[in-house]
């Protein structure tokens, strides 16, 4: 309007107007069209809301969660403290966590526990202390031992149940906690103690208290009450000023949840160095073998895991071992084995390798960029003795060259001009793509190692017939799968990889490229021993893991575990080092008995089960097979559970417990106050919890996913974008066509105006 | 001589700026419409190849160049909706039907199947999805499945809390907030739990 009031005389204001005018629309005409373009990209929707609940999403370790009736939702308790003993006894573990825990309120509630446990933790024992008495736990298959649980709740009976929710996961439910009453719970678990070169580790996932985080882990609810009229409802983020605060714990509080811990180590040989890297130790020793290490501080917040290292006095660990038990009528072994190493160190042969590149069209967007990246990395690794070829593959398939090419100069920039200038497009088929990678023009030459580097995102339904490919015509090539992008089919490509006597990386964002590229190149670069074959008395009769026996890379030792009838004869071992033919044997009967390894085997059958089952899509049988081996050696897996219950009932008929009978799991006795300091549960919040019925029992979220599971599972899935551009784009191509129109309409009626305009001059 | 000049600038830029806004919103709208259209067409495709994929129970390209093929059939009685699932999550998949996410299991087997489909196009009608609605899946083999809405939840993308290897059942995945013009980073998961197979 400015720019109009400023023209008031002359007699070129009618064009001069027009002409600032349509300058001024065109101005803005443009700042639409980037104004649109802009808002395109800028994310409309804000963070949740914060509440005082968590769902077992949250939890990023053990703690006792008391339900609450917002389905899916707990309030966490206070833990009292936690006690963990490890007994060492040459490379196994026996561990017991000891978690004590209160009811604060006065009702009488149900409280479930979720803690994490090393990855190949088989866990065998659950004891509920109440008073003097110790009650055992039983397993029973998953859903005898729900119903044993849950009859024991209703009749008002002390009671616990542990389940497996992942492989490294597991949650203990209590039933029947009386108020101001402690429960003792105790949990047991083998594991064997991981070997890299001389050094022995073992890692304890440390208990934390229930780290909130609230913008990440915080969903909206979304009422949905059946009986209502059916439209979910959700409920509206409120910035509350209380709020800001959770509830429960704040990270500060860290130390409410105390860990003391105690190791005692019979390492079995006489004992050098041992450290623990993340916390301060008090270290006694005990004679040459044995030492006992507990923490400086004899309670330490559980903020990060526990390890500890050890060493042999000697310049070198013993180079094998050999572990018994007989268990029913069968006997158990644990074979521990290591290559040669050390300063005789044998040079690695140089290698051929085959790097295999999905470009199909799932790979488009970042997946692409990242197989990419990681391609051009590997490729600048190489020594100029190697030699190598580069397959690309959607529905078509090209090979770089006729065959493997030295690795230098002249050939490297070919490969990465090749390699730079791949699109994501058409089809998958991966199967002609994995034959031609398989090909191997020098099958008898030993002086190479070939490897076939494969990156894919997996997508392919043929999973069978390729398995069987890898199978059949592996040779000497061995293969690495790299699994690129967020969700990339890991089932499969585990499995591709072990058939394949290699490694499976995941590669999840563009920041792990080089880090898990490079782990990867390390062992590319260090294979010890190769072609490794376990022949045992009477295979037959033998059922041994790992199979087939993989490659060693510096440092590993080959572990076997094994059963038989009896123990006796002679394992041969034979394998391949830098060449030369290596030969190990090793006589049966002289194995120390130790319990706990029939246990172990146990464990790793079922992982292979599990593992058969996700290829071979028979889950009934795989299932059956799964759930007769962990009962026979008392082990929680996916389909059994430890149930205990006390048979004497220890809440009144009349009372009833609480997450059944309030509306509210919150007791109105619990003292935040005296627990944790000056915090309240908001109104806000409390109204929340009071609406919403229904169960998700049977929908226990994943834990976030955890650094150190090597990428093998996807842990929560994360899920891919769900809304076209349609919508914004439909909007503002409308907006345009009206901005567009009215302008029409503006021009037409201004030119009309000025034409009259003129006519009335010229009268 | 000057007003003749401006006159001229001045009609070009009016038209420059209506041929712009016109040109612009007729691009914008036909590229919106076209999305719109290509998962309308597509779903008759599919539909084609799924027949197909039912009658050997092998995987079946809806056209050759497609990187993905029918998994499933989801059917919703309550809705009057039927979609062919494809193969993966991906941006290509999802453009013409509801994704079935590699990292889950198949819908029937045990374990959370994850299902995901655009908010604006395959599945607009999941906000109106009740409890004890009934979802039906047709996998491959013929069978059909039959699960019931449980309930549902809002969360962010990259925590999607969902468990594959957790419960029995699928959990049906679109974009939140369902009227949001831009593309954000909640998701809506509507969880639906098996009940007994019919034949």
């Amino acid at each position: 309007m400015s720019i109009i009031d400023r023209y008031t005389a002359g007699a070129a204001r009618p064009r001069g107007w027009s002409h600032s005018l349509a300058f001024f629309l065109t101005f803005a005409c443009l700042v639409l069209l980037l104004l649109a373009g802009f808002i395109r990209h800028t994310r409309a929707e804000t963070a949740p809301v914060p509440a005082g609940l968590v769902t077992l999403g949250d939890i990023e370790s053990g703690a006792l969660l008391f339900k609450s009736t917002e389905p899916g939702k707990y309030v966490p308790a206070p833990l009292l403290a936690t006690d963990v003993k490890i007994d060492v006894s040459g490379p196994i573990a026996r561990a017991r966590v000891t978690q004590r825990f209160i009811n604060p309120g006065d009702g009488w509630v149900e409280g479930k526990y979720i803690f994490p446990l090393p990855e190949d933790s088989a866990v065998d024992t659950l004891k509920m202390v109440i008073g003097d008495r110790v009650i055992e736990g039983k397993i029973k298959e998953k859903e005898e031992a729900r119903q044993i649980y849950e009859e024991a709740k209703a009749d008002g009976k002390k009671a616990s149940l542990v389940e497996q929710q992942r492989p490294n996961v597991f949650t203990n439910s209590v039933a029947n906690i009386g108020p101001g009453e402690t429960i003792v719970v105790q949990i047991e678990y083998l594991q064997t103690a991981r070997r890299d070169g001389d050094t022995f580790s073992l890692r304890f996932p440390m208990v934390v208290a229930p780290r909130y985080t609230p913008k990440e882990a915080n969903p909206q609810f979304v009422d949905f009450e059946p009986g209502s009229s059916g439209w979910g409802d959700v409920l509206p983020p409120e910035r509350d000023d209380t709020l800001e605060q959770p509830p429960v714990l704040r990270p500060e509080m860290g130390n409410v949840n105390p860990v003391s811990l105690k190791v005692s180590l019979d390492a079995g040989f006489p004992l050098g160095d041992v450290a623990s890297p993340h916390h301060e130790v008090m270290i006694e020793r005990d004679g040459k073998r044995a030492a006992t290490i507990a923490l400086k501080d004899e309670l330490v917040p559980a903020n990060k895991d526990f390890e500890l290292t050890w060493k042999p006095a000697a310049t070198k660990a013993p180079t094998a071992a050999l572990f018994r038990e007989r268990v029913g009528k069968e006997d158990y072994l644990l074979v521990m084995l290591t290559p040669p190493s050390g300063d005789v160190q044998p040079e690695a042969k140089p290698r051929e390798a085959i790097f295999v590149i999905d470009n199909s069209g799932s790979m488009s967007g970042p997946s692409m960029d990242q197989a990419k990246e990681s391609l051009l990395w590997a490729l600048d690794r190489l020594k100029p003795g190697d030699t190598f070829n580069v397959i690309r593959f959607d529905d078509t398939l090209t090979v770089l060259f006729p065959d493997a090419v030295p690795a230098h100069g002249e050939n490297l920039a070919v490969a990465k001009k090749f390699v730079k200038g791949l699109e994501a497009n058409g089809g998958t088929e991966m199967l002609p793509a994995l034959r031609a990678a398989l090909t191997d023009r020098r099958s008898g030459n030993e002086d190479r190692v070939r490897q076939v580097v494969f990156l894919t995102d997996g997508a392919i339904t043929n999973e069978r017939e390729l398995f069987s490919e890898i199978t059949s015509n592996l040779g000497r090539s061995r293969l690495f799968t790299v699994g690129i992008g967020s969700a990339p089919n890991s089932y499969f490509m585990t499995r591709a990889s072990e058939a394949g006597r290699g490694t499976f990386t995941h590669i999840g964002n563009e920041q792990q490229v080089v880090e898990r590229m490079s782990e990867l190149f390390e062992k590319l670069g260090n294979p010890v021993m190769t072609d490794i074959i376990a022949t045992w008395p009477d295979s037959r009769t033998t059922e041994s893991w790992p199979n087939p026996v993989p490659d060693l890379y510096k440092g590993e030792p080959v572990v076997l575990s094994a059963r038989m009838p009896e123990a006796k004869g002679t394992l041969t071992l034979k394998g391949e080092v830098a060449g030369e033919p290596w030969e190990v044997r090793m006589s049966l009967d002289k194995g120390e008995p130790r319990p706990g390894i029939g246990k172990l085997w146990a464990r790793r059958k079922i992982e292979q089960l599990e593992a058969d089952a996700r290829i071979e899509g028979d889950w009934e049988r795989n299932d059956k097979a799964i759930t007769a081996v962990a009962l026979e050696h008392h082990l929680v897996s996916r389909l059994t559970s430890l149930v205990a219950v006390d048979v004497t009932p220890t809440r009144p008929d009349g009372e009833k417990l609480t997450s059944k009978d309030m509306p509210v799991n919150l007791p109105e006795g619990w003292d935040y106050d005296k627990v944790f300091g000056e915090q309240t549960i908001p109104a806000s919040q409390r109204a929340q919890m009071k609406q919403g019925v229904m169960a998700f029992a049977s929908y226990a979220p994943a834990p976030p996913p955890q650094a150190d599971a090597g990428g093998l599972q996807p842990v929560s899935l994360s899920l891919p974008q769900t809304a076209t551009d349609a919508p914004a784009l439909i909007h503002s191509g409308i907006l345009a066509l009206l901005v567009g129109m009215a302008l029409s309409a503006l021009w037409w009626l201004r030119r009309h105006w000025s034409a009259t305009a003129w006519a009335r001059r010229a009268r | 001589m000057r007003p003749v000049l401006t006159q001229k600038v001045a009609a070009l830029l009016w038209a420059a700026a209506i041929l712009g806004c016109i040109g612009f919103g007729g691009w914008q709208l036909g590229q919106g419409l076209y999305i719109k259209a290509k998962a309308e067409v597509a779903q008759i495709l599919l539909e084609r190849a799924w027949e197909k994929t039912l009658a050997d129970g092998k995987p079946h390209k809806a056209w050759p160049w497609a990187d993905t093929w029918p998994v499933a059939k989801l059917e919703i009685p309550s809705q009057m909706k039927s979609e062919i699932v494809l193969a993966g999550g991906t941006g290509e998949a999802l453009a013409f039907g509801p994704g079935h996410l590699f990292g889950s299991p198949d819908p029937g087997k045990p374990g959370t199947s994850v299902i995901a489909g655009h908010r604006d196009t395959h599945f607009a009608f999941l906000r109106h999805l009740k409890n004890d609605d009934t979802v039906i899946v047709t996998t491959r083999d013929r069978k059909q499945h039959l699960f019931r809405v449980r309930g549902s939840r809002i969360v962010e993308h990259d925590n999607s809390q969902i468990d594959p290897h957790a419960g029995f059942g699928i959990a049906l995945v679109t974009c939140f907030p369902f009227d949001a013009r831009e593309q954000g980073p909640l998701r809506y998961v509507v969880f639906a739990e098996a009940v007994a197979d019919a034949s």
